[in-house]
């Protein structure tokens, strides 16, 4: 079976109208950062306390809420999960030293004829939040420039640049989704986006492999056409990869919690990451190029 | 050629069977009975398989995850000496600072103190020190001593509670990071963990003492109160709320020491607090109305508590406390029936003597055991306490000169008893009663046998997951797997047809291959390391799609199956080895930057991809090499 016979998309000539679309985008989502919905940090990064409970019975989170509020705790959030009568109730930490899970226990003991399980708890300091706050910003820019400078060993400066520049696009347009569906950001949200990093720059680098082939091959061709013509050559795998790579975080997406999450940032990384190394990367090492033929001349 | 293939057959060959072997004593490990496990463990060849298998993450066995912080400025008020309030306050302030910056505790103290030009020398004499960096640079490497002894106490302590492979590490400088595996009660093994365990025997205050305290304050609330009754008129009435008894009446916390509500607007008090009081009393006595007589020790309704604690707490109030005195609160609360049949929970509060009678190092055996027959402990849990030589000195005169006053018996500033002293105790033997049960009189005895911590040590991180909740996840997780696993699966059959199947193969033996490396490096598996580990299957193809699609590519040029063979793989390997190197690189960074899910994540991810190098192309060219030599393969199914 074969999907993709020989194609020959100018995908070059589409530059200027990617690169409109996805400032859009980004913008967008940077807007919305800033002034709107900001980012929906998890307690990971917020500090607080989370509890996982599973009840013997059908309950509303008003019920809940009401069993909070003898314990001062009615402004916690209350989040139905995916179990049978499982919530998860969230409190922003307020001290430190505060033991709010065992308060929380003692506002659901209130709850006549129900009994409940704790299945998860989870109590994170102010202080440690902000540590990973900071540690996560440099786990990223570590992971882009030790990339950039693989990339400028193995190839040149420019398609570092390139790959960089499109990665940098990834984790924007990913992070500008999450500030508008206001989905959680958590430590698995992180793993997600650097995945998507790691993934995004697999199909980059095919397609700069094949570039420094024909580089060789076509020598009396323009940049343009051989950029097009290795975009076309690699393109049956860079769709076949990110299909099966899309069926495995569909699947994953049907988990719940933190996975589920990982799974939807996921999917939008691995079609952002392909249309990235398709319409982004490629284009920016053209444009570096002839930036510097200019020069030349 | 035909001997080059054998020899690519031969390592296949060896990895498998190293793989499946390491494989082996894991699936062998999970899947026996508990009994089974406990006959190993007892023959002691459990640690043979412990050794060389996965182990399951938390996350999916159910455990506890506890960040601990020493608590510094507790460390360095218990090395001053004479800590004055100006200290406390530099201490304080530096705390906080520290809790909101990066900046390093010493460093900060280091700047408050010169800010106020404070002398440290004045708290720290002796050392023959006398600059405030030098002092700054004694108690930064106490801190450090502190922090080895605390972690060493630490693992004393679990190691005496059975948990089987704890960790127990340092993190950063002035952390301790704990993980308990499958232990059934989170709370009671973090409580285990943190409390200080400072053990002491205090006298209490005379009754006259404490009785003439109590009427200081009802008189100072009294006042308080009528001048603001005065000034605000309607005093928080609607607060008020009224309770079923008839001569308990309900009053805010507020109007008792004579606040109004505007004044309090900062605090994290909840206005409508209301109290059970008694009304005839209230009026004339506002602070003994809170309190009741149970057993002839001060007794506090547990509605009441947080009424007292803030009475106590008020600065005027603490000015009035004796200064050779303090107030400690009971551990538990006492369940007392009143005469109309109702129950209600009391904690006791004490009035004891500033100065310790005798601290609890002297103590060198502690057990848990049921009372004996005679004494008042009788079948109850207690904590029998055995001291050594000069404790049981201290002790004797400490109980000699004061027969017919009480003798607290304190941990962590909670305390537990207070007996009266009825003759003098010469062999240095007491015990703990009052305990809920035995459980608890064991983890007593461990932390008073594995020793006090050097200071206090603050949980700044908990995660907590239980045991069901691991399982679920577990299983969910394994179905998800093989769903994710058949798609794939199909997809390359339907794709690539018998080089599909290939590839599948490669796929799985991959699956194995990590299995075996986790197991090898006795590393963890999490859930995020599943996601990893699924993820891997999606990714690990890529291998393959790049090298049928180079052989299609050079098929359609005309050449022979063998031909197209060697130059696909040859040419596609360049691609594999720098794609796959960067996402390593990712995953390698997240090695470095994560804590436990993120770490576990990047651990599969990063072997998952070396070794689908091997898979994909190792694996793969050697069974086509095999058929090609064979001439099984004319045409390719591709």
């Amino acid at each position: 079976m074969k999907i993709f016979k020989e194609t020959n998309i100018q995908f070059v000539k589409y530059t200027k109208m990617a690169i409109a679309v996805s400032t859009i985008c980004i913008l967008i989502g940077i807007i919305s950062m800033l002034f709107f919905r900001g980012l929906n940090y998890g307690i990971d990064f917020t500090g607080g306390t989370l509890i996982q409970v599973q009840f013997n019975r059908d309950i509303t989170t008003a019920e809940i809420r009401n069993a909070l509020a003898t314990v001062k705790l009615e402004n916690s959030m209350i989040q139905k999960s995916a179990g049978m009568n499982e919530f998860i109730i969230r409190v922003a930490q307020s001290n430190t030293t505060e033991n709010l899970s065992a308060q929380i226990s003692a506002g659901l003991n209130t709850l006549k004829e129900t009994t409940y399980e704790i299945r998860r708890t989870e109590q994170v300091g102010p202080k440690i939040g902000k540590e990973l706050r900071t540690s996560t910003v440099w786990a990223i820019i570590w992971a882009l420039v030790v990339i950039g400078v693989y990339i400028s060993i193995r190839f040149q400066f420019r398609f570092a640049i390139g790959a960089v520049l499109a990665l940098v696009h990834d984790v924007l347009f990913t992070v500008g989704f999450f500030s508008i569906t206001h989905l959680e950001i958590s430590l698995t949200t992180i793993a997600a986006l650097l995945t998507i990093v790691g993934y995004s720059l697999n199909d980059t680098i095919v397609i700069f492999d094949r570039v420094r082939e024909n580089m060789k091959i076509m020598r009396s061709e323009s940049m343009t056409t051989i950029m097009n013509c290795s975009i076309n050559e690699t393109l049956s795998r860079t769709i076949i990869t990110s299909f099966t790579t899309f069926i495995v975080v569909f699947v994953l997406a049907f988990t719940s919690g933190d996975i589920q999450v990982f799974a939807i940032a996921m999917m939008i990384g691995v079609i952002v990451g392909t249309y990235s190394s398709i319409y982004i990367a490629g284009p920016i090492v053209i444009s570096l190029q002839s930036t510097r033929h200019a020069e030349k001349k | 050629m035909f001997k080059k293939t054998n020899i690519r057959f031969i390592i296949i060959a060896i990895t498998l069977i190293l793989a499946a072997y390491m494989v082996y004593w894991t699936i062998a490990y999970h899947t026996f009975s508990p009994e089974k496990v406990e006959e190993l463990r007892t023959a002691g060849s459990l640690e043979k398989y412990e050794n060389r298998i996965v182990r399951l993450g938390l996350d999916l066995q159910g455990g506890v995850h506890v960040v601990l912080e020493l608590n510094l400025p507790k460390l360095v008020e218990t090395l001053a000496s004479n800590p004055t309030p100006q200290l406390n306050a530099i201490l304080e302030a530096t705390g906080n600072e520290y809790k909101s910056t990066d900046e390093d505790f010493f460093n900060i103290l280091s700047r408050k103190v010169a800010a106020e030009d404070f002398r440290l020398v004045r708290h720290f004499p002796g050392l023959d020190k006398f600059k405030n960096d030098e002092i700054i640079d004694y108690l930064r490497d106490e801190a450090k001593d502190a922090v080895q002894r605390a972690l060493q106490i630490i693992r004393n302590r679990v190691d005496q509670f059975g948990v089987s492979e704890p960790t127990i590490q340092k993190a950063g400088q002035y952390r301790i990071i704990v993980e308990l595996a499958g232990i059934k009660d989170p709370v009671q093994a973090r409580n285990l963990i943190q409390s200080t365990a400072l053990m002491e025997f205090i006298l209490l205050k005379d009754a006259q003492v404490t009785q003439s305290f109590i009427a200081t304050v009802d008189n100072y609330l009294k006042t308080g109160r009528q001048l603001a009754t005065k000034d605000t008129q309607p005093i928080a009435e609607d607060t008020l709320v009224t309770l079923k008894e008839s001569k308990d009446k309900a009053v805010s916390v507020n109007e008792l020491l004579g606040i109004t509500e505007a004044e309090t607007g900062l605090e994290s008090t909840p206005a409508d607090t209301t109290l059970l009081v008694d009304e005839q009393l209230f009026s004339e006595k506002p602070f003994s109305s809170l309190l009741r007589n149970i057993h002839n020790f001060i007794g506090v309704p547990e509605r009441n508590v947080y009424a007292v604690k803030k009475i106590l707490n008020n600065p005027e109030v603490q000015k009035l406390i004796p200064y050779d005195s303090k107030f400690l609160w009971s551990a538990k609360p006492e369940r007392v029936t009143t005469p109309d049949g109702e129950t209600e929970n009391y904690y006791l509060l004490y009035h004891l003597n500033r100065e310790t009678g005798i601290q609890g190092k002297y103590i060198t055996k502690a057990d848990a055991r049921y009372g004996s027959t005679q004494t008042n402990a009788a079948g109850q849990p207690i904590v029998n306490l055995s001291m050594n030589n000069e404790g049981a000195k201290i002790f004797s005169r400490l109980t000699g000169s004061n027969i017919g006053k009480f003798l607290a018996i304190v941990l962590d500033d909670k305390v537990y008893m207070a007996p009266s002293i009825r003759v003098k105790i010469p062999n240095g033997q007491a015990y703990i009663e009052g305990l809920d049960d035995m459980d608890e009189a064991k983890n007593i005895a461990i932390v008073l046998r594995a020793g006090a911590l050097p200071a206090p040590v603050d949980v700044i991180e908990e995660r907590t997951i239980g045991p069901s909740l691991g399982r679920d996840s577990i299983t969910s997780s394994i179905q998800l797997g093989i769903i994710a696993f058949i798609a794939v699966i199909l997809f390359m059959v339907i794709y690539y047809k018998g080089a599909g199947l290939l590839a599948d193969m490669a796929v799985l033996l991959n699956i194995v291959f990590v299995m075996a490396i986790l197991a090898t490096l006795g590393a963890t598996l999490t859930l995020p390391g599943i996601a990893g580990l699924i993820l891997t299957i999606g990714m690990a193809v890529d291998a393959n799609v790049l090298v049928f699609e180079r052989i299609r590519d050079e098929l359609t040029k005309g050449k022979t199956v063998r031909a197209a063979i060697d130059a696909g793989y040859s040419r596609a390997f360049r691609t594999i080895l720098d794609s796959n190197v960067t996402t390593m690189l990712t995953a390698l960074i997240l090695m470095q930057f994560g804590t436990g899910p993120v770490k576990g994540f990047a651990i599969t991810l990063f072997w998952g991809i070396l070794s689908s190098m091997f898979t994909a192309v190792f694996v793969t060219r050697t069974i086509f090499n095999y058929r090609t030599e064979h001439k099984i393969l004319q045409s390719l199914s591709i």
